[in-house]
Protein backbone atom coordinates (compact mmCIF):
# COMPACT_ATOMS: atom_id res chain seq x y z
CA UNK A 1 0.00 0.00 0.00
CA UNK A 2 1.33 3.41 -0.93
CA UNK A 3 1.53 5.69 2.07
CA UNK A 4 1.09 9.43 1.89
CA UNK A 5 4.45 11.19 2.02
CA UNK A 6 5.32 12.94 5.26
CA UNK A 7 7.26 15.60 3.38
CA UNK A 8 5.97 16.57 -0.02
CA UNK A 9 7.98 18.98 -2.13
CA UNK A 10 6.22 19.95 -5.32
CA UNK A 11 7.57 22.05 -8.16
CA UNK A 12 9.63 24.00 -5.71
CA UNK A 13 11.46 27.02 -6.98
CA UNK A 14 13.44 29.44 -4.90
CA UNK A 15 15.20 32.52 -6.09
CA UNK A 16 16.92 35.21 -4.12
CA UNK A 17 17.21 38.79 -5.08
CA UNK A 18 20.82 39.84 -5.27
CA UNK A 19 21.20 43.59 -5.38
CA UNK A 20 24.14 44.80 -7.41
CA UNK A 21 24.94 47.21 -4.69
CA UNK A 22 23.41 47.37 -1.26
CA UNK A 23 21.19 50.39 -0.76
CA UNK A 24 21.00 50.62 2.93
CA UNK A 25 22.20 54.05 3.76
CA UNK A 26 20.01 57.07 4.06
CA UNK A 27 21.90 59.26 1.58
CA UNK A 28 21.46 56.68 -1.14
CA UNK A 29 17.83 56.28 -0.19
CA UNK A 30 17.22 60.02 -0.34
CA UNK A 31 19.12 60.42 -3.59
CA UNK A 32 16.55 58.18 -5.21
CA UNK A 33 13.80 57.02 -2.87
CA UNK A 34 12.14 54.87 -5.50
CA UNK A 35 15.19 52.65 -5.64
CA UNK A 36 14.27 51.25 -2.26
CA UNK A 37 11.29 49.66 -3.89
CA UNK A 38 12.97 48.81 -7.16
CA UNK A 39 16.67 48.45 -6.53
CA UNK A 40 19.00 47.34 -9.28
CA UNK A 41 19.89 43.70 -9.08
CA UNK A 42 19.09 40.29 -10.40
CA UNK A 43 17.18 37.21 -9.41
CA UNK A 44 19.40 34.31 -8.59
CA UNK A 45 17.66 30.98 -8.78
CA UNK A 46 18.92 28.60 -6.14
CA UNK A 47 16.41 25.78 -6.55
CA UNK A 48 14.67 24.82 -9.77
CA UNK A 49 11.59 22.61 -10.03
CA UNK A 50 12.33 20.35 -7.13
CA UNK A 51 9.99 17.41 -6.64
CA UNK A 52 10.66 15.20 -3.69
CA UNK A 53 8.50 12.87 -1.62
CA UNK A 54 9.77 11.56 1.68
CA UNK A 55 7.85 8.89 3.54
CA UNK A 56 7.68 8.08 7.19
CA UNK A 57 10.59 6.03 8.44
CA UNK A 58 12.88 7.00 5.60
CA UNK A 59 16.39 8.30 6.13
CA UNK A 60 17.19 10.46 3.16
CA UNK A 61 20.62 11.89 2.44
CA UNK A 62 21.03 15.03 0.40
CA UNK A 63 24.38 15.47 -1.30
CA UNK A 64 25.84 18.03 -3.64
CA UNK A 65 28.67 20.50 -3.91
CA UNK A 66 28.78 23.78 -2.01
CA UNK A 67 26.20 26.19 -3.33
CA UNK A 68 24.07 23.50 -4.94
CA UNK A 69 21.06 24.49 -2.83
CA UNK A 70 21.07 21.80 -0.14
CA UNK A 71 20.83 24.11 2.82
CA UNK A 72 18.27 26.31 1.13
CA UNK A 73 16.11 23.26 0.56
CA UNK A 74 16.37 22.35 4.24
CA UNK A 75 15.55 25.89 5.31
CA UNK A 76 12.43 25.88 3.18
CA UNK A 77 11.41 22.54 4.68
CA UNK A 78 11.98 24.05 8.13
CA UNK A 79 9.78 27.03 7.25
CA UNK A 80 12.53 29.64 7.53
CA UNK A 81 12.49 30.63 3.88
CA UNK A 82 9.32 30.81 1.85
CA UNK A 83 9.20 29.19 -1.60
CA UNK A 84 9.21 31.53 -4.60
CA UNK A 85 6.78 29.13 -6.25
CA UNK A 86 5.66 25.60 -5.68
CA UNK A 87 4.97 24.12 -2.30
CA UNK A 88 6.40 22.17 0.58
CA UNK A 89 4.00 20.22 2.74
CA UNK A 90 5.14 18.72 6.00
CA UNK A 91 2.89 16.44 8.03
CA UNK A 92 3.91 15.87 11.61
CA UNK A 93 6.18 17.52 14.10
CA UNK A 94 9.53 18.58 12.77
CA UNK A 95 12.64 19.66 14.63
CA UNK A 96 15.32 21.29 12.53
CA UNK A 97 18.96 20.92 13.55
CA UNK A 98 20.32 23.38 11.03
CA UNK A 99 22.90 24.28 13.58
CA UNK A 100 23.62 22.93 17.02
CA UNK A 101 23.18 25.17 20.02
CA UNK A 102 20.92 27.79 18.47
CA UNK A 103 20.70 30.75 20.82
CA UNK A 104 23.55 29.54 23.02
CA UNK A 105 24.96 32.42 24.96
CA UNK A 106 28.60 32.35 26.11
CA UNK A 107 27.83 34.37 29.22
CA UNK A 108 25.21 31.97 30.54
CA UNK A 109 26.03 28.80 32.42
CA UNK A 110 25.65 25.35 30.92
CA UNK A 111 22.48 24.86 32.93
CA UNK A 112 20.92 28.13 31.76
CA UNK A 113 21.85 27.35 28.18
CA UNK A 114 20.14 23.98 28.37
CA UNK A 115 16.86 25.69 29.19
CA UNK A 116 17.33 28.52 26.70
CA UNK A 117 18.27 26.27 23.80
CA UNK A 118 15.68 23.64 24.71
CA UNK A 119 12.86 26.15 24.78
CA UNK A 120 14.02 27.64 21.47
CA UNK A 121 13.87 24.13 20.02
CA UNK A 122 10.25 23.94 21.15
CA UNK A 123 10.55 21.86 24.29
CA UNK A 124 8.36 22.88 27.24
CA UNK A 125 10.19 23.95 30.37
CA UNK A 126 8.64 21.25 32.55
CA UNK A 127 9.76 18.65 30.06
CA UNK A 128 13.31 20.05 30.18
CA UNK A 129 13.31 19.93 33.95
CA UNK A 130 12.44 16.26 33.81
CA UNK A 131 15.05 15.55 31.16
CA UNK A 132 17.72 17.76 32.66
CA UNK A 133 19.63 14.93 34.34
CA UNK A 134 19.47 12.84 31.21
CA UNK A 135 20.84 15.68 29.09
CA UNK A 136 23.71 16.30 31.47
CA UNK A 137 24.58 12.62 31.69
CA UNK A 138 24.56 12.19 27.96
CA UNK A 139 26.84 15.18 27.50
CA UNK A 140 29.21 13.89 30.22
CA UNK A 141 29.58 17.46 31.46
CA UNK A 142 28.22 17.08 35.01
CA UNK A 143 31.05 19.07 36.52
CA UNK A 144 30.68 22.06 34.24
CA UNK A 145 26.98 22.86 34.51
CA UNK A 146 27.43 25.98 36.64
CA UNK A 147 30.27 27.34 34.56
CA UNK A 148 29.67 29.94 31.85
CA UNK A 149 29.64 28.47 28.39
CA UNK A 150 32.52 30.69 27.29
CA UNK A 151 34.83 28.56 29.45
CA UNK A 152 33.84 25.39 27.61
CA UNK A 153 35.99 24.04 24.83
CA UNK A 154 34.26 24.03 21.46
CA UNK A 155 34.00 20.25 21.63
CA UNK A 156 32.23 20.51 24.97
CA UNK A 157 29.85 23.10 23.60
CA UNK A 158 28.72 20.93 20.70
CA UNK A 159 28.42 17.95 23.00
CA UNK A 160 26.07 19.90 25.23
CA UNK A 161 24.16 21.19 22.22
CA UNK A 162 23.81 17.73 20.76
CA UNK A 163 22.61 16.30 24.06
CA UNK A 164 19.83 18.89 24.24
CA UNK A 165 18.83 18.52 20.61
CA UNK A 166 18.26 14.78 20.80
CA UNK A 167 15.72 15.24 23.59
CA UNK A 168 13.38 16.94 21.16
CA UNK A 169 10.62 14.51 20.40
CA UNK A 170 9.60 14.82 16.79
CA UNK A 171 8.48 12.76 13.83
CA UNK A 172 10.90 14.40 11.44
CA UNK A 173 14.45 15.55 12.03
CA UNK A 174 16.29 17.76 9.62
CA UNK A 175 20.05 17.77 9.96
CA UNK A 176 22.53 20.05 8.30
CA UNK A 177 25.96 18.50 8.84
CA UNK A 178 25.34 17.78 12.49
CA UNK A 179 25.36 14.02 12.46
CA UNK A 180 28.12 13.28 14.93
CA UNK A 181 30.13 15.58 17.12
CA UNK A 182 32.84 15.41 19.73
CA UNK A 183 35.54 12.80 20.12
CA UNK A 184 35.36 9.26 18.84
CA UNK A 185 33.61 7.89 21.91
CA UNK A 186 30.98 10.60 21.80
CA UNK A 187 30.47 10.18 18.07
CA UNK A 188 29.66 6.55 18.72
CA UNK A 189 26.92 7.64 21.11
CA UNK A 190 25.56 10.05 18.50
CA UNK A 191 25.35 7.27 15.94
CA UNK A 192 23.53 5.09 18.46
CA UNK A 193 20.93 7.82 18.84
CA UNK A 194 20.25 7.82 15.12
CA UNK A 195 20.07 4.04 14.98
CA UNK A 196 17.50 4.32 17.71
CA UNK A 197 15.52 6.85 15.67
CA UNK A 198 15.53 4.40 12.82
CA UNK A 199 14.09 1.66 14.96
CA UNK A 200 11.35 4.03 16.07
CA UNK A 201 10.53 4.73 12.42
CA UNK A 202 11.35 8.41 12.68
CA UNK A 203 12.02 10.30 9.49
CA UNK A 204 15.35 11.95 8.92
CA UNK A 205 16.63 14.27 6.23
CA UNK A 206 20.36 14.69 6.27
CA UNK A 207 22.62 17.05 4.39
CA UNK A 208 26.17 15.85 4.47
CA UNK A 209 29.44 15.71 2.61
CA UNK A 210 30.39 12.40 4.11
CA UNK A 211 29.73 9.40 1.83
CA UNK A 212 30.40 7.14 4.80
CA UNK A 213 27.50 8.53 6.86
CA UNK A 214 25.14 8.37 3.92
CA UNK A 215 26.15 4.75 3.28
CA UNK A 216 25.75 3.93 6.95
CA UNK A 217 22.38 5.52 7.61
CA UNK A 218 20.42 6.42 4.52
CA UNK A 219 18.06 4.21 2.61
CA UNK A 220 17.85 6.69 -0.13
CA UNK A 221 19.70 9.73 -1.35
CA UNK A 222 19.25 12.65 -3.67
CA UNK A 223 21.87 14.58 -5.55
CA UNK A 224 21.58 18.29 -6.15
CA UNK A 225 23.58 20.13 -8.76
CA UNK A 226 23.16 23.86 -9.41
CA UNK A 227 19.73 23.83 -7.85
CA UNK A 228 18.46 20.91 -9.90
CA UNK A 229 17.59 17.60 -8.36
CA UNK A 230 19.59 15.37 -10.67
CA UNK A 231 19.33 12.02 -9.00
CA UNK A 232 16.71 10.64 -6.66
CA UNK A 233 17.64 7.08 -6.05
CA UNK A 234 19.97 4.69 -4.34
CA UNK A 235 22.76 5.71 -2.02
CA UNK A 236 25.37 4.15 -4.29
CA UNK A 237 24.24 6.11 -7.30
CA UNK A 238 24.31 9.41 -5.44
CA UNK A 239 27.64 8.85 -3.73
CA UNK A 240 29.15 7.97 -7.10
CA UNK A 241 27.78 11.16 -8.64
CA UNK A 242 29.02 13.20 -5.69
CA UNK A 243 32.51 11.74 -5.98
CA UNK A 244 32.63 12.56 -9.68
CA UNK A 245 31.48 16.11 -8.85
CA UNK B 1 0.92 28.31 21.87
CA UNK B 2 1.97 27.83 25.49
CA UNK B 3 5.45 27.03 24.27
CA UNK B 4 5.65 30.40 22.55
CA UNK B 5 4.70 32.01 25.84
CA UNK B 6 7.58 30.15 27.45
CA UNK B 7 9.87 31.29 24.68
CA UNK B 8 8.80 34.89 25.30
CA UNK B 9 9.48 34.48 29.02
CA UNK B 10 12.86 32.88 28.35
CA UNK B 11 13.91 35.69 25.99
CA UNK B 12 12.85 38.31 28.52
CA UNK B 13 14.65 36.53 31.34
CA UNK B 14 17.94 35.94 29.58
CA UNK B 15 18.12 39.30 27.83
CA UNK B 16 17.30 41.04 31.07
CA UNK B 17 20.10 39.18 32.84
CA UNK B 18 22.60 39.61 30.07
CA UNK B 19 22.30 43.32 29.52
CA UNK B 20 24.53 44.40 32.34
CA UNK B 21 26.52 41.20 32.69
CA UNK B 22 30.18 41.84 33.44
CA UNK B 23 29.53 45.36 34.70
CA UNK B 24 30.19 46.02 38.37
CA UNK B 25 26.93 47.77 39.14
CA UNK B 26 24.89 45.40 37.02
CA UNK B 27 21.16 45.93 37.16
CA UNK B 28 21.60 49.01 39.35
CA UNK B 29 22.26 50.87 36.10
CA UNK B 30 18.56 50.57 35.33
CA UNK B 31 17.78 53.08 38.06
CA UNK B 32 21.12 54.86 38.07
CA UNK B 33 20.87 56.20 34.53
CA UNK B 34 17.56 58.06 34.96
CA UNK B 35 18.56 59.20 38.43
CA UNK B 36 21.81 60.66 37.16
CA UNK B 37 20.00 62.52 34.41
CA UNK B 38 17.53 63.75 37.00
CA UNK B 39 20.39 64.94 39.20
CA UNK B 40 21.98 66.90 36.38
CA UNK B 41 18.81 68.60 35.20
CA UNK B 42 17.63 69.27 38.72
CA UNK B 43 20.92 70.88 39.69
CA UNK B 44 20.99 73.08 36.62
CA UNK B 45 17.39 74.21 36.77
CA UNK B 46 17.09 74.69 40.51
CA UNK B 47 19.83 77.27 40.14
CA UNK B 48 18.04 79.07 37.34
CA UNK B 49 14.56 79.29 38.77
CA UNK B 50 12.50 78.68 41.86
CA UNK B 51 11.19 75.15 42.18
CA UNK B 52 8.50 73.53 44.22
CA UNK B 53 8.21 69.89 45.27
CA UNK B 54 5.73 69.19 42.49
CA UNK B 55 8.26 70.29 39.92
CA UNK B 56 10.87 67.99 41.34
CA UNK B 57 8.57 64.99 41.26
CA UNK B 58 7.30 65.94 37.78
CA UNK B 59 10.85 66.08 36.53
CA UNK B 60 11.72 62.72 38.06
CA UNK B 61 8.64 61.04 36.66
CA UNK B 62 9.14 62.73 33.29
CA UNK B 63 12.68 61.42 33.01
CA UNK B 64 11.62 57.89 33.90
CA UNK B 65 8.85 58.20 31.33
CA UNK B 66 11.08 59.35 28.49
CA UNK B 67 13.72 56.78 29.40
CA UNK B 68 11.11 54.07 28.91
CA UNK B 69 10.34 55.55 25.51
CA UNK B 70 13.89 55.87 24.23
CA UNK B 71 15.18 52.59 25.63
CA UNK B 72 12.04 50.72 24.57
CA UNK B 73 12.14 52.07 21.03
CA UNK B 74 15.87 51.47 20.61
CA UNK B 75 15.71 47.93 21.98
CA UNK B 76 12.64 47.22 19.85
CA UNK B 77 14.36 48.58 16.76
CA UNK B 78 17.36 46.31 17.17
CA UNK B 79 15.40 43.28 18.36
CA UNK B 80 15.07 41.36 15.09
CA UNK B 81 18.66 42.04 14.18
CA UNK B 82 19.90 40.94 17.59
CA UNK B 83 18.13 37.61 17.23
CA UNK B 84 19.05 37.01 13.60
CA UNK B 85 21.09 33.95 14.54
CA UNK B 86 18.03 32.25 15.95
CA UNK B 87 15.64 33.53 13.31
CA UNK B 88 17.80 31.99 10.58
CA UNK B 89 17.65 28.56 12.19
CA UNK B 90 14.30 28.08 13.88
CA UNK B 91 10.75 28.86 12.93
CA UNK B 92 8.71 30.67 15.56
CA UNK B 93 6.47 33.75 15.58
CA UNK B 94 8.95 36.58 15.06
CA UNK B 95 6.80 39.04 17.03
CA UNK B 96 8.12 37.37 20.16
CA UNK B 97 11.53 39.02 19.86
CA UNK B 98 9.99 42.49 19.55
CA UNK B 99 7.56 41.85 22.40
CA UNK B 100 10.34 40.66 24.66
CA UNK B 101 12.62 43.65 23.96
CA UNK B 102 9.92 46.24 24.53
CA UNK B 103 8.73 44.41 27.62
CA UNK B 104 12.23 44.61 29.07
CA UNK B 105 11.94 48.39 28.67
CA UNK B 106 8.61 48.20 30.48
CA UNK B 107 10.09 46.17 33.32
CA UNK B 108 12.86 48.77 33.64
CA UNK B 109 10.18 51.43 33.92
CA UNK B 110 8.37 49.48 36.64
CA UNK B 111 11.64 49.14 38.56
CA UNK B 112 12.08 52.89 38.26
CA UNK B 113 8.59 53.29 39.65
CA UNK B 114 9.87 51.72 42.86
CA UNK B 115 12.49 54.46 43.07
CA UNK B 116 9.74 56.98 42.44
CA UNK B 117 7.73 55.44 45.28
CA UNK B 118 10.72 55.87 47.58
CA UNK B 119 10.87 59.57 46.65
CA UNK B 120 7.21 59.99 47.53
CA UNK B 121 8.04 59.03 51.12
CA UNK B 122 9.86 62.35 51.43
CA UNK B 123 7.87 64.50 49.05
CA UNK B 124 4.11 64.32 49.31
CA UNK B 125 2.08 63.36 46.26
CA UNK B 126 -1.63 62.81 45.89
CA UNK B 127 -2.72 59.46 44.49
CA UNK B 128 -6.32 58.32 44.51
CA UNK B 129 -7.98 55.27 43.08
CA UNK B 130 -9.26 57.07 39.94
CA UNK B 131 -5.88 58.73 39.47
CA UNK B 132 -4.11 55.39 39.67
CA UNK B 133 -6.49 54.09 37.04
CA UNK B 134 -5.70 57.10 34.84
CA UNK B 135 -1.99 56.33 35.24
CA UNK B 136 -2.51 52.70 34.25
CA UNK B 137 -4.52 53.60 31.16
CA UNK B 138 -1.88 56.13 30.15
CA UNK B 139 1.11 53.88 30.73
CA UNK B 140 -0.42 50.93 28.88
CA UNK B 141 -1.30 53.19 25.96
CA UNK B 142 2.34 54.23 26.00
CA UNK B 143 3.46 50.59 26.06
CA UNK B 144 1.26 49.87 23.03
CA UNK B 145 2.64 52.90 21.22
CA UNK B 146 6.24 51.82 21.81
CA UNK B 147 5.38 48.28 20.77
CA UNK B 148 3.64 49.48 17.59
CA UNK B 149 6.57 51.71 16.64
CA UNK B 150 9.03 48.91 17.34
CA UNK B 151 7.16 46.51 15.09
CA UNK B 152 7.60 48.96 12.22
CA UNK B 153 11.15 49.96 13.05
CA UNK B 154 12.54 46.47 13.67
CA UNK B 155 11.58 45.32 10.18
CA UNK B 156 12.69 48.53 8.46
CA UNK B 157 15.99 48.47 10.29
CA UNK B 158 16.98 45.23 8.54
CA UNK B 159 16.92 47.01 5.20
CA UNK B 160 17.80 50.52 6.28
CA UNK B 161 20.65 50.43 8.74
CA UNK B 162 20.74 54.21 9.15
CA UNK B 163 17.57 53.96 11.14
CA UNK B 164 19.60 53.37 14.28
CA UNK B 165 21.34 56.73 14.04
CA UNK B 166 18.28 58.49 12.71
CA UNK B 167 16.18 57.32 15.64
CA UNK B 168 18.72 58.56 18.14
CA UNK B 169 18.25 62.04 16.70
CA UNK B 170 14.47 61.64 16.62
CA UNK B 171 14.49 60.53 20.25
CA UNK B 172 16.46 63.65 21.18
CA UNK B 173 13.77 65.64 19.44
CA UNK B 174 11.09 63.88 21.46
CA UNK B 175 13.02 64.59 24.63
CA UNK B 176 12.93 68.33 24.00
CA UNK B 177 9.44 68.38 22.50
CA UNK B 178 7.90 66.78 25.57
CA UNK B 179 7.45 68.88 28.71
CA UNK B 180 9.87 66.94 30.87
CA UNK B 181 12.11 69.57 32.42
CA UNK B 182 9.81 72.50 31.70
CA UNK B 183 6.16 73.09 32.38
CA UNK B 184 3.80 73.43 29.48
CA UNK B 185 2.42 76.66 30.96
CA UNK B 186 5.86 78.28 30.81
CA UNK B 187 5.73 78.32 27.01
CA UNK B 188 4.11 80.95 24.80
CA UNK B 189 0.66 79.89 23.71
CA UNK B 190 1.64 79.16 20.11
CA UNK B 191 4.44 76.91 21.28
CA UNK B 192 2.08 75.08 23.64
CA UNK B 193 -0.12 74.15 20.70
CA UNK B 194 2.83 72.59 18.91
CA UNK B 195 4.04 70.67 21.95
CA UNK B 196 0.52 69.36 22.51
CA UNK B 197 0.57 67.82 19.03
CA UNK B 198 3.17 65.43 20.35
CA UNK B 199 1.20 62.44 21.65
CA UNK B 200 3.83 61.91 24.34
CA UNK B 201 2.85 65.23 25.89
CA UNK B 202 -0.71 64.18 26.59
CA UNK B 203 0.32 60.78 27.85
CA UNK B 204 2.87 62.35 30.18
CA UNK B 205 0.30 64.86 31.45
CA UNK B 206 -2.00 61.96 32.32
CA UNK B 207 0.84 60.00 33.93
CA UNK B 208 1.76 62.98 36.13
CA UNK B 209 -1.83 63.75 36.91
CA UNK B 210 -2.22 60.14 37.97
CA UNK B 211 0.81 59.85 40.23
CA UNK B 212 1.51 63.37 41.52
CA UNK B 213 -1.53 65.61 41.51
CA UNK B 214 -4.25 62.99 41.56
CA UNK B 215 -6.70 64.87 43.77
CA UNK B 216 -9.04 66.05 41.06
CA UNK B 217 -8.90 63.23 38.52
CA UNK B 218 -12.31 62.81 36.97
CA UNK B 219 -14.09 61.56 33.91
CA UNK B 220 -12.86 64.52 31.85
CA UNK B 221 -9.27 63.35 32.19
CA UNK B 222 -10.14 59.94 30.81
CA UNK B 223 -12.10 61.53 27.98
CA UNK B 224 -9.23 63.76 27.02
CA UNK B 225 -6.85 60.79 27.07
CA UNK B 226 -9.18 58.51 25.10
CA UNK B 227 -8.25 59.73 21.58
CA UNK B 228 -4.54 59.24 22.35
CA UNK B 229 -5.20 55.75 23.69
CA UNK B 230 -7.08 54.93 20.51
CA UNK B 231 -4.22 56.24 18.38
CA UNK B 232 -1.77 54.09 20.33
CA UNK B 233 -3.90 50.99 19.85
CA UNK B 234 -4.26 51.82 16.17
CA UNK B 235 -0.49 52.16 15.76
CA UNK B 236 -0.01 48.82 17.51
CA UNK B 237 -2.59 47.23 15.24
CA UNK B 238 -1.02 48.67 12.09
CA UNK B 239 2.38 47.66 13.39
CA UNK B 240 1.24 44.05 13.75
CA UNK B 241 -0.21 44.05 10.23
CA UNK B 242 2.93 45.58 8.74
CA UNK B 243 5.15 43.22 10.68
CA UNK B 244 3.21 40.08 9.74
CA UNK B 245 3.22 41.13 6.13
CA UNK B 246 6.93 41.86 5.89
CA UNK B 247 8.50 39.45 8.32
CA UNK B 248 8.02 36.23 6.34
CA UNK B 249 10.86 37.24 4.06
CA UNK B 250 13.04 38.76 6.70
CA UNK B 251 15.39 35.79 7.00
CA UNK B 252 16.59 36.47 3.46
CA UNK B 253 17.72 39.99 4.21
CA UNK B 254 20.00 39.59 7.20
Amino acid sequence: MEQKPIIQVKNLKKSFFLPHQRHDSLVEFLSNPLRLFKPAGEQFTVLKDIDLDIHQGEFVGIMGRNGSGKSTLLKIMAGIYTPTSGSVKVTGKMVPFLELGVGFNPELTGRENIYLNGIILGMPKDFLKKKYQEIVEFSELEKFMDMPLKNYSSGMQVRLAFSIAIMADADIYILDEVLAVGDLAFQKKCFDVFRNYKEQRKTLVLVTHSPASVREFCDRAVFLKDGVLQIDGSVDEVVKAYEVG
Amino acid sequence: MSNYLELLKEFIKTDFQLRYKNSYLGLIWIVLKPLALFGVIYTVFSNIMAMDDDYMMSLLLGIMFITFFSEGVMMGLGSLMAKSGIILKIKFPREIVVFSSVTIGFIDFLINMIVFAVFTLFTPVVITLPSLLLFLVAIFSFYFLIMGMSLFLSVMFIKLRDLHNLMQVVLQLFFWATPIYYKLEMLPEKMQGIILLNPLTKILIAVRHGLITGGDVGLKDFISLAPITLVCILILFLGILFFRNKVTKIAEYF
